[in-house]
């Protein structure tokens, strides 16, 4: 009991320390501006801002298997589209409330995570990746060319969770949530794991580690947040199609999680509002908006190899610092 | 005391090569046994095939009495026979610390230090080593003779009662590699069995009181280190490549 509560009381003092820190300040500062975007009474933004919060989710979970694990997928789609199409068919088709139907949806995805997973062990670097890829256009096409779950027209006209000012605190719940979790595993000893078997396999295997058990262990976590974004997303637009399988949603995933900087989790946050907000305005353009983050991203790979989350709250804080006259 | 390690018959072929050619010998519980052998005897071969990094084409190695010919590394890490490389390598982006407690998380580093003692056990690894300043610090950033420190400290963390030492002295100045001399012969105090190898047998001379020669993946002498020097067939082996020896 006296442990417990001196416990809680240290806690409480190192989150007074985060928070009057330049990182804890900033990251406090941005997740009340985030909290007010409703009270601005915007739907538009709201509805885009909802968006992005998914999307962070599902490129912070590939940042924990490639960025954390060393394990380069390009298949994250299929995770993201697993979990969408169950949960949208729990939904309409068995009329199962929202949140049990992301608990199921995910639950699929994390199996799908073990069945990629498990081939997929042997391949390394741009094998790995061509490999995760393949599954996911398997799993693409199935759903495009069956006609089981709708076919090419999919499940539409899933009931709303809730009005978009809801919806909006919901999605920013489950955000903060997996973020919060995610950086606590890639911080916590399994971290520490995960981190080694990426900078040298065989040095892990030699200081005694079951890479293989621990891979797979990082593609299920992996797998587990992208069914939880691909669920959202659904109940997001309330139908789902073939479309979420698509290729191009895995590479969606490695543009943002490299805008914010791979190995972070919290770079995501930066990436895919940056990607959201940038794709929303360049929505005009249509097919060129995907050349132009390729151009970006190029640049960013180029100019500022960890993304731009780090450099840019170094530059802020030399900013601040010269402010204060340090 | 007995024996530890039984290596029989083993023979690797890399395409036409043969880089270990039917070797047989043991190793004492206990004992620091040295592995002498020019440049590309097969030396590295060996311990790769005794750490499960590579699979035998015929033969067979038992530990403690247990038939580990064919196990993958990290089972045979658990079994407690861990081994170091020749070319150092590290876990680059973590830290010192880190780098070793990679290596107490193993299941038998758990068993040893148990879940609470893993930081503690990690800490006094690294001070053993003689690094606990820079436990904080990437191991891109260190000098080599600190890198084969950490080698070795990486290998500790999993609470080896065997080593496989390779090259433990390669690139060290000579104030570095009596340090390590100090950590090996402390090592042994505490009853760890060790297996080294050195193609240059003056470093080894103080240190182990009995050596294998290897030549062209066979073993061509046994004895203590005086003799093995003198040793017609092992003086030929290394006059044949023009190398400097004792
Ligand atoms: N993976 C491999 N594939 C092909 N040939 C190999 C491989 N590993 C080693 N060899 C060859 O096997 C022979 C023995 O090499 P090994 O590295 O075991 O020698 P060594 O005694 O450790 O030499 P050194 O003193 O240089 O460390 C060499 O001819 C080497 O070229
Ligand atoms: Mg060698």
């Amino acid at each position: 009991m006296m442990k417990l509560q001196f416990d809680w009381r240290s806690r409480l003092s190192r989150f007074r320390v985060w928070a009057l820190s330049f990182r804890g300040g900033i990251t406090l500062l941005c997740l009340v501006g985030l909290l007010l975007v409703p009270l601005t009474g915007r739907e538009y933004l709201a509805r885009i801002v909802i968006t992005a919060m998914i999307l962070t989710i599902f490129a912070a979970s590939w940042d924990l298997l490639a960025g954390f694990a060393g394990q380069v997928s390009f298949g994250h789609a299929a995770f993201f589209g697993i979990s969408g199409y169950v949960t949208a068919a729990f939904v309409k088709f068995v009329g199962a409330p929202w949140f049990l139907a992301i608990f199921i949806g995910t639950g699929w995805a994390v199996v799908f995570s073990l069945l990629i997973g498990i081939p997929c062990l042997r391949l390394k670097g741009p094998y790995l990746a061509l490999g995760t890829l393949a599954f996911a256009l398997i799993l693409y096409n199935l759903f495009l060319t069956g006609t089981w779950l709708g076919g090419t027209e999919g499940i539409s006209a899933l009931p709303n969770i809730g009005s978009v000012f809801v919806e909006f605190y919901i999605m920013a719940a489950f955000m903060v949530a997996s973020l919060i979790i995610m950086r606590a595993i890639v911080d916590s000893r399994l971290g520490t794991i995960l981190k080694a078997i990426r900078d040298d396999e065989v040095g892990a295997d030699a200081a005694g580690i079951n890479t293989t058990v621990y891979k797979l262990v990082a593609f299920m976590v992996s797998g587990l947040f992208a069914g939880i974004s691909g669920a959202l997303f659904v109940l997001d637009i309330t139908a789902v199609n073939p479309a979420v399988y698509q290729p191009l949603y895995s590479f969606y995933a490695i543009i943002m999680a490299s805008i914010g900087g791979i190995a972070t989790i919290y770079g995501s946050i930066v990436g895919s509002f940056l990607f959201t907000l940038l794709s929303e305005f360049l929505r005009p353009l249509a097919a060129a908006s995907l050349l132009i983050f390729a151009t970006l991203l190029i640049l960013i790979i180029r100019f500022s190899e960890e993304g731009v989350m780090n450099p840019f709250l170094e530059h802020v804080r030399d900013l601040w610092d010269k402010i204060r006259g340090r | 005391m007995g024996l530890i390690l039984e290596v029989k018959n083993l023979t690797k072929k890399f395409g036409g090569l043969t880089a270990v050619n039917d070797v047989n010998f043991e190793v004492h519980r206990g004992e620091i046994l040295g592995l002498i052998g020019p440049n590309g005897a097969g030396k590295t071969t060996l311990f790769q095939l005794i750490s499960g990094f590579e699979k035998p084409n015929s033969g067979s190695v038992r530990f403690n009495g247990v038939d580990i010919t064919g196990k993958r590394p990290y089972q045979i890490v658990n079994l407690g026979l861990a081994r170091t490389f020749q070319l150092v390598r590290s876990f680059r982006f973590l830290s010192l610390l880190d780098n070793i407690s990679v290596a107490c998380l193993s299941p038998r580093g758990r068993e040893a230090f148990g879940e609470v003692g893993i930081d503690a056990a990690a800490s006094s690894i690294l001070a053993s080593v003689g690094l606990v300043d820079k436990a904080r610090l990437p191991p891109v950033i260190l000098p080599h003779g600190d890198l084969r420190k950490l080698e070795i400290g990486k290998a500790l963390g999993t609470n080896p009662e065997f080593l496989l030492l390779d090259e433990p002295f390669s690139g060290l100045a000579h104030e570095e590699s009596a340090g390590i001399t100090r950590l090996i012969e402390q090592l042994h105090e505490e009853g760890v069995t060790v297996f080294m190898t050195g193609h240059v047998l003056r470093e080894l001379m103080t240190l182990v009181p009995r050596v294998i020669a290897m030549h062209q993946g066979r073993l061509i002498a046994e004895g203590p280190p005086k003799e093995v020097a003198s040793n017609k067939i092992v003086l030929e082996a290394y006059l044949g490549r023009g190398e400097g020896f004792a």
